[in-house]
């Protein structure tokens, strides 16, 4: 009797991690039901940063919209954001005005970033709000656009060497070298 | 009858743990320069859905009907399901060991997705720090990992793990500061104590404009060290040895006690001419560079300096042509003396900007021997670098001078001060070390005045010039 009822607990154990192996392993069912919801628009988390009151530093803002299709759109929304300035805590340090006139973007991960002309025009500070400016503006576009490696700023179709005189502008600038 | 229950429950209990033991997971390494709290839930730790669609730049797509909620990158799919301990990313299912809950109308999910998310380049790595209860995400530029310190005979030996194991270059050779800099951001602890028989006394983390960098003290009995990049395993190791073994560089010999040579100072008053630089209230940046300038010369000259103002009057001189005077000069020094100005009046104090170390600290700049050591220990390699970035070359000698001088600044009350190691627009093309100084910032009203008053402005240039005073003494 006692030998039966071992093995019964035996067999119990032995069916019990069998089951629960392959709950483990099985394909969920629900995932077919999700390409229903490709068609639908999603809700995305933007990360945006802007200058911290003390200029020390950047701060994080995260921001939830529906997700743009198409390169231009997300970076145009990103812009805008930054120059709409923060909700919270921080100060908007791109120069007022600012917008997107044109992206391009390679297979390397260069992204040529044209902006209007009130990005050099507006700029009033020293080479902290220079520093806080491009940063904000990179830090952003590295969070949310990670398929860009290095960002080229240039200003109403041009080239600018720099956008107040501290901080060179003449080069692409690795999103790694703002983290 | 009640031993054989006894006996099924142990079975039973060891059966569970080793279910469970499957998804345990490896503690791993710390901090890094994104990451979210973690928050308990009944003992458990959670992520909180918005926070992970952040950190992977996932789109949420919500199904209210089944209570699901879908996170789609670029290339991955991630379903959740309420109360469900199953979550489905891509076409695989893992099992998160707690159910995914819905709280205050957000999903909180079990850390362990973490460690089921993919490994590949479109998707952000993601790190559960279990120490500090957060998740951290690593950059592009990949991580640098917690120091693992070995002892064999002579040998000491540091393991850094390191995802861009190539990137990793020995900036300075000095004993006292030797510094080490990698193309990842650390994302470990480093060790609050060295063994006794290490030859590395200590290490601490220094600012680096890009990726990370070390100092650390070496023994003085130690005769040379050897950099093994091993990028397959992504693991870089510094070997320290006190014997004079083959392929092992040699330190720097310390600097001496006596004083840097200081011939030639450049001072470059910013702006100038129809550049006016930061305007606020009565304060004009390019009139105060230029009377700061002239102040700072008289200091300077009186330790026996001879210096050079790249501008006398209200002119603008182009950045090609003051990078040409100092370079003309062979100036020892270059300072550019700038006024800072901010969008919030809050943000005040002095900023000194330094070139990045970069590259490896150029021997012939500070007068040392090229050849090999009569110990065979080899030369450094040769680098490379456009003219434009030449002043990179004299970065750690840069750094050591914006130290010197901030140092000053705050001992007088001048501060908060800033570094921040970043090549600036004055100094391309300068083939010396030099720093911009942005003195004071004129839109925060207590520095503003300080500096209208003829006591605030000599004050500074007293500051600066014992600034640069301490830098020759190599203070």
């Amino acid at each position: 009797m006692r030998r039966v009822f071992i093995g019964l607990i035996v067999v119990a154990v032995l069916a019990w991690l069998a089951h629960s192996w392959s709950r483990h392993s099985v394909r969920s069912p629900i995932l077919d039901a999700t390409v229903a919801d490709s068609g639908a628009a999603g809700v995305k988390a933007m990360k945006l940063f802007f200058g911290a009151a003390n200029g020390d530093s950047l701060v994080a803002e995260s921001r939830e919209v529906i997700e743009a299709t198409g390169l231009h759109d997300r970076v145009t929304g990103l812009v805008a954001e930054l120059d709409r300035g923060p909700r919270a805590r921080g100060v908007a340090v791109l120069p007022a005005g600012t917008s997107v006139l044109r992206v391009f973007l390679d297979n390397r991960g260069l992204m040529i970033l044209d902006l209007s002309g009130a990005f050099r025009q507006r700029f009033r500070g020293g080479a902290s709000a220079e520093y806080l400016a491009v940063a904000s503006l990179i830090r952003t576009i590295g969070a949310n656009v990670p398929e860009a490696k290095q960002v080229l700023i240039i200003c109403a179709g041009r080239p600018i060497a720099t956008l107040g005189g501290h901080l060179p502008l003449d080069r692409p600038l690795d999103v790694s070298d703002w983290p | 009858m009640k031993r054989a229950a006894w006996i099924a429950a142990s079975f039973l209990l060891g059966a569970f743990v080793l279910a469970r033991a499957s998804d345990w997971r490896s503690p791993a390494p710390g901090e890094g320069p994104e990451a979210v709290a973690v928050r308990t839930i009944e003992g458990r730790p959670y992520l909180a859905v918005n926070d992970l669609a952040r950190l992977i730049d996932a789109t949420k797509f919500w199904r209210a009907d089944v209570r699901r909620l879908v996170l789609r990158t670029a290339s991955h799919t991630i379903v959740l399901t309420a109360g469900n301990p199953f979550v489905v990313v891509d076409d695989r299912t893992f099992w998160l060991g707690d159910p995914v809950r819905s709280q205050g109308g957000e999903f909180q999910i079990p850390v362990a997705l973490v460690d089921s998310l993919p490994a590949d380049s479109t998707m952000a790595r993601l790190l559960y720090d279990h120490r500090r209860a957060r998740v951290v995400v690593l950059p592009v530029s990949g991580g640098v990992g917690s120091p693992r310190v070995t002892i064999d005979g002579a040998m000491t030996r540091l393991s850094f793990p390191a995802d861009q194991a190539d990137e990793a270059v020995v900036v300075t050779r000095g004993r006292e500061r030797f510094r080490l800099r990698f193309g990842g951001v650390f994302v470990g602890a480093l060790p609050e104590s060295m063994p006794a028989a290490s030859r590395v006394s200590s290490i601490r983390t220094i600012a680096a404009a890009g990726g990370s960098a070390f100092e650390l003290m070496i023994a003085p009995d130690a005769v040379g060290y050897r950099l093994v990049q091993e990028t397959g395993r992504r693991r870089v190791i510094l070997e320290v040895t006190t014997a004079h073994d083959e392929g092992f560089e040699a330190f720097a010999p310390e600097i001496p006690s006596g004083e840097r040579t200081l011939r030639v100072v450049v001072i470059d008053p910013a702006h100038g001419g129809p550049d006016a630089g930061v305007v606020a209230g009565n304060a004009i940046e390019k009139n105060l560079t230029l009377d700061l300038a002239v102040r700072l010369q008289s200091e300077l000259e009186r330790q026996g300096v001879r210096v050079v103002l790249t501008r006398n009057d209200d002119r603008e001189v182009p950045a090609e042509a003051r990078a040409e005077l100092a370079n003309r000069l062979n100036a020892d020094l270059v300072l550019a003396i700038h006024f800072d100005g901010y969008v919030d009046p809050h943000a005040r104090g002095a900023t000194a900007f330094c070139p990045p170390a970069t590259v490896t600290e150029d021997r012939t700049a500070r007068g040392e021997d090229e050849a090999p050591s009569a110990s065979g220990l080899s030369p450094s390699r040769v680098v490379m670098l456009p003219w434009r970035d030449i002043g990179t070359r004299h970065a750690v000698q840069s750094r050591a001078l914006a130290e010197a001088v901030l140092s000053a600044l705050e001992l007088r009350g001048q501060g908060p001060t800033r570094l921040r190691e970043r090549l600036p627009y004055d100094l391309l093309g300068v083939n010396a070390p030099g720093i911009l100084l942005e003195c004071a910032t004129l839109t925060a009203p207590d520095d503003r005045d300080r500096v209208m008053q003829e006591e605030g402005m000599r004050q500074l240039a007293a500051s600066i010039a014992d600034g640069v005073s301490a830098f020759r003494r190599s203070q």
